[in-house]
Protein backbone atom coordinates (compact mmCIF):
# COMPACT_ATOMS: atom_id res chain seq x y z
CA UNK A 1 0.00 0.00 0.00
CA UNK A 2 2.89 2.28 0.77
CA UNK A 3 4.25 1.85 -2.70
CA UNK A 4 0.80 2.31 -4.06
CA UNK A 5 0.29 5.57 -2.26
CA UNK A 6 3.67 7.04 -3.08
CA UNK A 7 3.03 6.92 -6.79
CA UNK A 8 3.10 10.42 -8.19
CA UNK A 9 -0.13 11.94 -9.30
CA UNK A 10 -0.63 11.43 -12.96
CA UNK A 11 -1.62 14.32 -15.13
CA UNK A 12 -4.00 12.65 -17.48
CA UNK A 13 -4.88 15.80 -19.33
CA UNK A 14 -1.22 16.48 -20.11
CA UNK A 15 -0.81 12.97 -21.40
CA UNK A 16 -3.80 13.41 -23.62
CA UNK A 17 -2.53 16.69 -24.99
CA UNK A 18 0.84 15.16 -25.74
CA UNK A 19 -0.70 12.27 -27.58
CA UNK A 20 -3.03 14.52 -29.45
CA UNK A 21 -0.24 16.87 -30.48
CA UNK A 22 1.50 14.03 -32.24
CA UNK A 23 -1.58 12.92 -34.03
CA UNK A 24 -3.65 16.07 -34.41
CA UNK A 25 -3.00 16.58 -38.08
CA UNK A 26 -3.54 12.97 -38.95
CA UNK A 27 -6.56 12.74 -36.72
CA UNK A 28 -8.23 15.84 -38.13
CA UNK A 29 -7.77 14.50 -41.64
CA UNK A 30 -9.11 11.12 -40.67
CA UNK A 31 -12.15 12.69 -39.04
CA UNK A 32 -12.92 14.69 -42.16
CA UNK A 33 -12.58 11.60 -44.32
CA UNK A 34 -14.69 9.56 -41.94
CA UNK A 35 -17.37 12.24 -42.06
CA UNK A 36 -17.50 11.56 -45.78
CA UNK A 37 -18.29 7.90 -44.98
CA UNK A 38 -14.72 6.70 -45.46
CA UNK A 39 -14.78 3.58 -43.29
CA UNK A 40 -11.02 3.07 -43.72
CA UNK A 41 -10.40 6.43 -42.12
CA UNK A 42 -12.80 5.56 -39.36
CA UNK A 43 -10.98 2.28 -38.81
CA UNK A 44 -7.77 4.27 -38.37
CA UNK A 45 -9.54 6.43 -35.77
CA UNK A 46 -10.72 3.26 -34.09
CA UNK A 47 -7.14 1.94 -33.96
CA UNK A 48 -5.99 5.22 -32.42
CA UNK A 49 -8.65 5.36 -29.70
CA UNK A 50 -9.83 1.84 -28.97
CA UNK A 51 -7.50 1.47 -26.01
CA UNK A 52 -8.86 4.56 -24.29
CA UNK A 53 -12.48 3.75 -25.07
CA UNK A 54 -12.20 0.10 -24.11
CA UNK A 55 -10.29 0.99 -20.96
CA UNK A 56 -13.02 3.37 -19.88
CA UNK A 57 -15.74 0.83 -20.65
CA UNK A 58 -13.83 -1.89 -18.80
CA UNK A 59 -13.33 0.21 -15.71
CA UNK A 60 -16.95 1.32 -15.70
CA UNK A 61 -18.49 -2.11 -16.24
CA UNK A 62 -15.83 -4.25 -14.57
CA UNK A 63 -16.53 -6.97 -17.10
CA UNK A 64 -14.63 -7.89 -20.25
CA UNK A 65 -17.50 -8.96 -22.48
CA UNK A 66 -19.68 -6.03 -21.44
CA UNK A 67 -16.79 -3.68 -22.02
CA UNK A 68 -16.29 -5.12 -25.50
CA UNK A 69 -19.96 -4.64 -26.32
CA UNK A 70 -19.95 -1.10 -24.93
CA UNK A 71 -16.82 -0.18 -26.86
CA UNK A 72 -18.33 -1.51 -30.05
CA UNK A 73 -21.56 0.37 -29.37
CA UNK A 74 -19.59 3.52 -28.72
CA UNK A 75 -17.76 3.40 -32.03
CA UNK A 76 -20.93 2.53 -33.93
CA UNK A 77 -22.66 5.51 -32.34
CA UNK A 78 -19.64 7.68 -33.04
CA UNK A 79 -19.83 6.73 -36.72
CA UNK A 80 -23.52 7.58 -36.84
CA UNK A 81 -23.02 10.91 -35.04
CA UNK A 82 -19.76 11.90 -36.63
CA UNK A 83 -21.26 14.78 -38.59
CA UNK A 84 -22.19 16.36 -35.25
CA UNK A 85 -18.59 16.47 -34.08
CA UNK A 86 -17.54 20.10 -34.45
CA UNK A 87 -14.17 19.93 -32.77
CA UNK A 88 -15.29 21.94 -29.74
CA UNK A 89 -13.61 19.32 -27.59
CA UNK A 90 -10.90 16.79 -28.29
CA UNK A 91 -12.05 13.85 -30.34
CA UNK A 92 -11.01 11.54 -27.51
CA UNK A 93 -13.21 13.46 -25.06
CA UNK A 94 -16.10 13.28 -27.47
CA UNK A 95 -15.57 9.54 -27.77
CA UNK A 96 -15.42 9.20 -24.00
CA UNK A 97 -18.80 10.88 -23.64
CA UNK A 98 -20.27 8.48 -26.16
CA UNK A 99 -18.64 5.53 -24.40
CA UNK A 100 -20.08 6.60 -21.04
CA UNK A 101 -23.50 6.91 -22.64
CA UNK A 102 -23.08 3.47 -24.15
CA UNK A 103 -22.29 1.99 -20.75
CA UNK A 104 -25.17 3.79 -19.04
CA UNK A 105 -27.53 2.97 -21.89
CA UNK A 106 -26.81 -0.71 -21.66
CA UNK A 107 -27.29 -0.68 -17.92
CA UNK A 108 -30.57 1.19 -18.17
CA UNK A 109 -31.81 -1.02 -20.96
CA UNK A 110 -32.19 -4.06 -18.83
CA UNK A 111 -32.13 -4.33 -15.08
CA UNK A 112 -31.68 -8.06 -15.46
CA UNK A 113 -28.67 -7.52 -17.66
CA UNK A 114 -27.35 -5.02 -15.15
CA UNK A 115 -27.63 -7.60 -12.38
CA UNK A 116 -25.82 -10.07 -14.56
CA UNK A 117 -23.04 -7.57 -15.08
CA UNK A 118 -22.71 -7.08 -11.36
CA UNK A 119 -22.59 -10.81 -10.68
CA UNK A 120 -20.11 -11.35 -13.47
CA UNK A 121 -17.99 -8.51 -12.18
CA UNK A 122 -18.05 -9.94 -8.68
CA UNK A 123 -16.99 -13.33 -10.00
CA UNK A 124 -14.45 -12.05 -12.46
CA UNK A 125 -10.76 -12.12 -11.82
CA UNK A 126 -10.19 -8.40 -11.81
CA UNK A 127 -10.27 -7.87 -15.57
CA UNK A 128 -9.78 -4.12 -15.28
CA UNK A 129 -6.40 -4.66 -13.68
CA UNK A 130 -5.08 -6.19 -16.90
CA UNK A 131 -3.29 -3.00 -17.81
CA UNK A 132 -1.95 -2.25 -14.34
CA UNK A 133 1.19 -3.38 -12.61
CA UNK A 134 2.32 -3.99 -9.05
CA UNK A 135 0.24 -2.53 -6.26
CA UNK A 136 -1.92 -0.68 -8.74
CA UNK A 137 -3.59 -4.00 -9.43
CA UNK A 138 -4.85 -4.01 -5.87
CA UNK A 139 -6.30 -0.57 -6.28
CA UNK A 140 -7.81 -1.55 -9.61
CA UNK A 141 -9.43 -4.60 -8.04
CA UNK A 142 -10.81 -2.46 -5.24
CA UNK A 143 -12.24 0.02 -7.73
CA UNK A 144 -13.98 -2.86 -9.50
CA UNK A 145 -15.73 -3.76 -6.27
CA UNK A 146 -17.17 -0.31 -5.71
CA UNK A 147 -20.93 0.15 -6.05
CA UNK A 148 -21.91 1.26 -9.53
CA UNK A 149 -22.56 4.94 -8.90
CA UNK A 150 -19.45 5.43 -6.83
CA UNK A 151 -17.35 3.48 -9.30
CA UNK A 152 -18.50 5.53 -12.29
CA UNK A 153 -17.67 8.82 -10.62
CA UNK A 154 -14.36 7.55 -9.27
CA UNK A 155 -13.29 6.23 -12.67
CA UNK A 156 -14.13 9.46 -14.47
CA UNK A 157 -12.78 11.79 -11.79
CA UNK A 158 -9.81 9.99 -10.31
CA UNK A 159 -8.67 7.73 -13.13
CA UNK A 160 -9.52 9.79 -16.21
CA UNK A 161 -9.14 13.22 -14.68
CA UNK A 162 -12.51 14.73 -15.47
CA UNK A 163 -13.89 17.46 -13.24
CA UNK A 164 -17.05 16.94 -11.21
CA UNK A 165 -18.85 19.18 -13.65
CA UNK A 166 -17.71 17.09 -16.61
CA UNK A 167 -18.34 13.79 -14.85
CA UNK A 168 -21.76 14.97 -13.74
CA UNK A 169 -22.64 15.97 -17.27
CA UNK A 170 -21.51 12.63 -18.66
CA UNK A 171 -23.38 10.66 -16.03
CA UNK A 172 -26.39 12.97 -16.04
CA UNK A 173 -26.09 13.68 -12.34
CA UNK A 174 -25.68 16.89 -10.37
CA UNK A 175 -22.23 18.11 -9.38
CA UNK A 176 -23.19 17.62 -5.74
CA UNK A 177 -24.13 14.02 -6.42
CA UNK A 178 -20.83 13.47 -8.18
CA UNK A 179 -18.96 14.83 -5.20
CA UNK A 180 -20.98 12.69 -2.82
CA UNK A 181 -20.30 9.58 -4.86
CA UNK A 182 -16.58 10.36 -4.94
CA UNK A 183 -16.57 10.81 -1.19
CA UNK A 184 -18.31 7.46 -0.82
CA UNK A 185 -15.88 5.81 -3.22
CA UNK A 186 -12.82 7.16 -1.38
CA UNK A 187 -14.15 5.96 1.95
CA UNK A 188 -15.05 2.51 0.63
CA UNK A 189 -11.69 2.14 -1.11
CA UNK A 190 -9.75 2.88 2.05
CA UNK A 191 -11.91 0.42 3.99
CA UNK A 192 -11.52 -2.21 1.29
CA UNK A 193 -7.76 -1.87 1.04
CA UNK A 194 -7.28 -1.84 4.80
CA UNK A 195 -9.45 -4.94 5.12
CA UNK A 196 -7.14 -6.70 2.73
CA UNK A 197 -4.18 -5.95 4.92
CA UNK A 198 -2.76 -2.81 3.44
CA UNK A 199 -1.40 -0.07 5.64
CA UNK A 200 -2.01 3.38 4.36
CA UNK B 1 -5.71 10.97 8.73
CA UNK B 2 -8.34 9.23 6.64
CA UNK B 3 -8.66 12.27 4.42
CA UNK B 4 -4.96 12.12 3.72
CA UNK B 5 -5.17 8.44 2.87
CA UNK B 6 -8.10 9.06 0.60
CA UNK B 7 -6.31 11.90 -1.15
CA UNK B 8 -3.34 9.67 -1.79
CA UNK B 9 -5.63 6.95 -3.10
CA UNK B 10 -7.17 9.35 -5.57
CA UNK B 11 -3.71 10.43 -6.61
CA UNK B 12 -2.67 6.82 -7.07
CA UNK B 13 -5.79 6.14 -9.12
CA UNK B 14 -4.49 8.63 -11.64
CA UNK B 15 -1.71 6.18 -12.36
CA UNK B 16 -4.06 3.37 -13.29
CA UNK B 17 -3.90 2.45 -16.95
CA UNK B 18 -6.27 4.55 -19.04
CA UNK B 19 -5.63 2.72 -22.22
CA UNK B 20 -6.29 -1.00 -22.23
CA UNK B 21 -6.28 -2.99 -25.43
CA UNK B 22 -9.16 -5.45 -25.78
CA UNK B 23 -8.26 -9.11 -25.92
CA UNK B 24 -9.78 -9.42 -29.37
CA UNK B 25 -10.12 -7.10 -32.34
CA UNK B 26 -13.49 -5.39 -32.10
CA UNK B 27 -13.29 -3.75 -35.50
CA UNK B 28 -14.91 -6.54 -37.59
CA UNK B 29 -18.12 -6.24 -35.58
CA UNK B 30 -18.06 -2.48 -35.85
CA UNK B 31 -17.36 -2.60 -39.59
CA UNK B 32 -20.30 -4.91 -40.10
CA UNK B 33 -22.60 -2.73 -38.02
CA UNK B 34 -21.70 0.60 -39.60
CA UNK B 35 -22.56 -0.79 -43.00
CA UNK B 36 -25.72 -2.58 -41.89
CA UNK B 37 -27.54 0.39 -40.32
CA UNK B 38 -27.35 2.27 -43.59
CA UNK B 39 -29.27 -0.49 -45.26
CA UNK B 40 -31.62 -0.89 -42.33
CA UNK B 41 -32.32 2.80 -42.02
CA UNK B 42 -32.51 3.74 -45.60
CA UNK B 43 -34.27 0.80 -47.18
CA UNK B 44 -37.56 1.45 -45.39
CA UNK B 45 -37.25 5.16 -46.07
CA UNK B 46 -36.68 4.68 -49.79
CA UNK B 47 -39.36 2.03 -49.92
CA UNK B 48 -41.73 4.34 -48.11
CA UNK B 49 -40.98 7.14 -50.52
CA UNK B 50 -41.52 4.81 -53.47
CA UNK B 51 -44.77 3.57 -51.96
CA UNK B 52 -46.05 7.07 -51.41
CA UNK B 53 -45.21 8.07 -54.96
CA UNK B 54 -46.92 4.99 -56.31
CA UNK B 55 -49.94 5.56 -54.14
CA UNK B 56 -50.23 9.17 -55.18
CA UNK B 57 -50.09 8.14 -58.81
CA UNK B 58 -52.51 5.28 -58.46
CA UNK B 59 -54.93 7.15 -56.25
CA UNK B 60 -55.01 9.93 -58.80
CA UNK B 61 -55.73 7.32 -61.44
CA UNK B 62 -58.51 5.89 -59.28
CA UNK B 63 -60.13 9.27 -58.96
CA UNK B 64 -59.78 9.99 -62.64
CA UNK B 65 -61.22 6.64 -63.70
CA UNK B 66 -64.02 6.89 -61.21
CA UNK B 67 -65.08 10.18 -62.72
CA UNK B 68 -64.49 9.21 -66.32
CA UNK B 69 -66.09 5.79 -66.51
CA UNK B 70 -68.58 4.36 -64.07
CA UNK B 71 -69.58 1.33 -66.12
CA UNK B 72 -66.59 -0.88 -65.24
CA UNK B 73 -67.26 -3.34 -62.43
CA UNK B 74 -64.46 -5.08 -60.58
CA UNK B 75 -64.54 -7.66 -57.81
CA UNK B 76 -64.22 -6.35 -54.26
CA UNK B 77 -60.72 -5.63 -53.06
CA UNK B 78 -59.54 -7.12 -49.77
CA UNK B 79 -59.45 -4.47 -47.05
CA UNK B 80 -56.94 -6.47 -45.07
CA UNK B 81 -54.26 -6.41 -47.73
CA UNK B 82 -52.61 -3.17 -46.73
CA UNK B 83 -52.68 -3.32 -42.98
CA UNK B 84 -52.31 -6.98 -42.35
CA UNK B 85 -49.52 -6.19 -39.92
CA UNK B 86 -51.23 -3.57 -37.85
CA UNK B 87 -48.73 -3.60 -35.07
CA UNK B 88 -45.54 -1.92 -33.97
CA UNK B 89 -43.17 -4.82 -33.68
CA UNK B 90 -44.18 -7.01 -30.79
CA UNK B 91 -44.66 -4.15 -28.38
CA UNK B 92 -47.27 -1.77 -29.70
CA UNK B 93 -50.62 -2.48 -31.27
CA UNK B 94 -52.85 -0.09 -33.14
CA UNK B 95 -55.90 1.03 -31.26
CA UNK B 96 -59.57 0.58 -32.18
CA UNK B 97 -59.85 4.17 -33.41
CA UNK B 98 -57.25 3.49 -36.02
CA UNK B 99 -58.84 0.19 -37.04
CA UNK B 100 -62.24 1.83 -37.46
CA UNK B 101 -60.89 4.70 -39.54
CA UNK B 102 -58.91 2.28 -41.68
CA UNK B 103 -61.98 0.11 -42.30
CA UNK B 104 -64.08 3.09 -43.37
CA UNK B 105 -61.39 4.46 -45.64
CA UNK B 106 -60.78 1.07 -47.17
CA UNK B 107 -64.50 0.71 -47.92
CA UNK B 108 -64.39 3.98 -49.83
CA UNK B 109 -61.26 2.87 -51.62
CA UNK B 110 -63.04 -0.32 -52.61
CA UNK B 111 -65.84 1.73 -54.11
CA UNK B 112 -63.29 3.55 -56.22
CA UNK B 113 -61.52 0.37 -57.20
CA UNK B 114 -64.76 -1.10 -58.51
CA UNK B 115 -64.73 1.52 -61.21
CA UNK B 116 -61.40 0.33 -62.58
CA UNK B 117 -60.44 -2.10 -65.27
CA UNK B 118 -58.67 -5.29 -64.21
CA UNK B 119 -55.38 -3.84 -65.45
CA UNK B 120 -55.74 -0.67 -63.43
CA UNK B 121 -56.80 -2.59 -60.38
CA UNK B 122 -53.77 -4.85 -60.77
CA UNK B 123 -51.57 -1.77 -60.82
CA UNK B 124 -53.07 -0.57 -57.59
CA UNK B 125 -52.73 -3.98 -56.00
CA UNK B 126 -49.06 -3.92 -56.87
CA UNK B 127 -48.70 -0.51 -55.30
CA UNK B 128 -50.47 -1.67 -52.18
CA UNK B 129 -48.22 -4.69 -52.06
CA UNK B 130 -45.26 -2.32 -51.99
CA UNK B 131 -46.83 -0.48 -49.07
CA UNK B 132 -47.47 -3.74 -47.28
CA UNK B 133 -43.84 -4.65 -47.83
CA UNK B 134 -42.72 -1.33 -46.35
CA UNK B 135 -44.88 -1.84 -43.29
CA UNK B 136 -43.55 -5.35 -42.96
CA UNK B 137 -39.96 -4.14 -43.19
CA UNK B 138 -40.44 -1.48 -40.56
CA UNK B 139 -42.21 -3.93 -38.28
CA UNK B 140 -39.38 -6.41 -38.73
CA UNK B 141 -36.88 -3.71 -37.78
CA UNK B 142 -38.99 -2.87 -34.76
CA UNK B 143 -38.95 -6.49 -33.70
CA UNK B 144 -35.18 -6.19 -33.44
CA UNK B 145 -35.16 -2.69 -32.05
CA UNK B 146 -38.55 -1.98 -30.43
CA UNK B 147 -37.31 1.14 -28.65
CA UNK B 148 -36.18 2.82 -31.84
CA UNK B 149 -38.19 6.03 -31.83
CA UNK B 150 -37.17 6.80 -35.40
CA UNK B 151 -38.67 3.55 -36.67
CA UNK B 152 -41.83 4.09 -34.63
CA UNK B 153 -42.26 7.54 -36.13
CA UNK B 154 -41.53 6.19 -39.59
CA UNK B 155 -44.19 3.55 -39.24
CA UNK B 156 -46.67 6.08 -37.92
CA UNK B 157 -45.96 8.38 -40.84
CA UNK B 158 -46.40 5.52 -43.27
CA UNK B 159 -49.75 4.59 -41.82
CA UNK B 160 -50.81 8.23 -41.70
CA UNK B 161 -49.78 8.87 -45.30
CA UNK B 162 -51.67 5.87 -46.50
CA UNK B 163 -54.78 6.79 -44.60
CA UNK B 164 -54.59 10.30 -46.01
CA UNK B 165 -54.28 8.93 -49.51
CA UNK B 166 -57.19 6.58 -49.04
CA UNK B 167 -59.23 9.44 -47.68
CA UNK B 168 -58.47 11.40 -50.81
CA UNK B 169 -59.61 8.53 -53.01
CA UNK B 170 -62.75 7.85 -51.06
CA UNK B 171 -63.60 11.45 -50.38
CA UNK B 172 -64.02 10.62 -46.73
CA UNK B 173 -63.97 13.59 -44.41
CA UNK B 174 -63.20 11.67 -41.28
CA UNK B 175 -60.00 12.63 -39.52
CA UNK B 176 -57.05 10.40 -40.18
CA UNK B 177 -55.20 8.64 -37.43
CA UNK B 178 -53.44 10.67 -34.81
CA UNK B 179 -50.73 9.50 -32.46
CA UNK B 180 -53.34 9.38 -29.68
CA UNK B 181 -55.23 6.68 -31.53
CA UNK B 182 -52.43 4.23 -30.89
Amino acid sequence: MEALLTVETSDYSQGMVSTENQATTDEAGLIERAKRSDSKAFEALYRMHIGQVYGLCLRMTGNVSEAEDCAQDAFIQAWNKLDRFRGDSAFSTWLHRIAVNAVLGRMRKSKREHDRIQVAAAESTAPASIGDSGNLRDLSDAVDKLPEGARHVFVLYAVYGYSHKEAGKMLDIAVGTSKAQLHRARRLLVQQLEKEGFEA
Amino acid sequence: MNDEREDRLVAAAGKLAKSIEPERDLWPGIAEAIEAPKRRNWTPMFAQAAAVVLLVATSSAVTWYAVKDDTVVAPEYSAELIFEQASFGSVYTLGPGFQEARGMLMADLNAGLEQLSPEQRADIENSLAVVQNVIGQINAELENDPENVYLQELLLRTYRDELALMRRVGGLTKNVMLRNDI
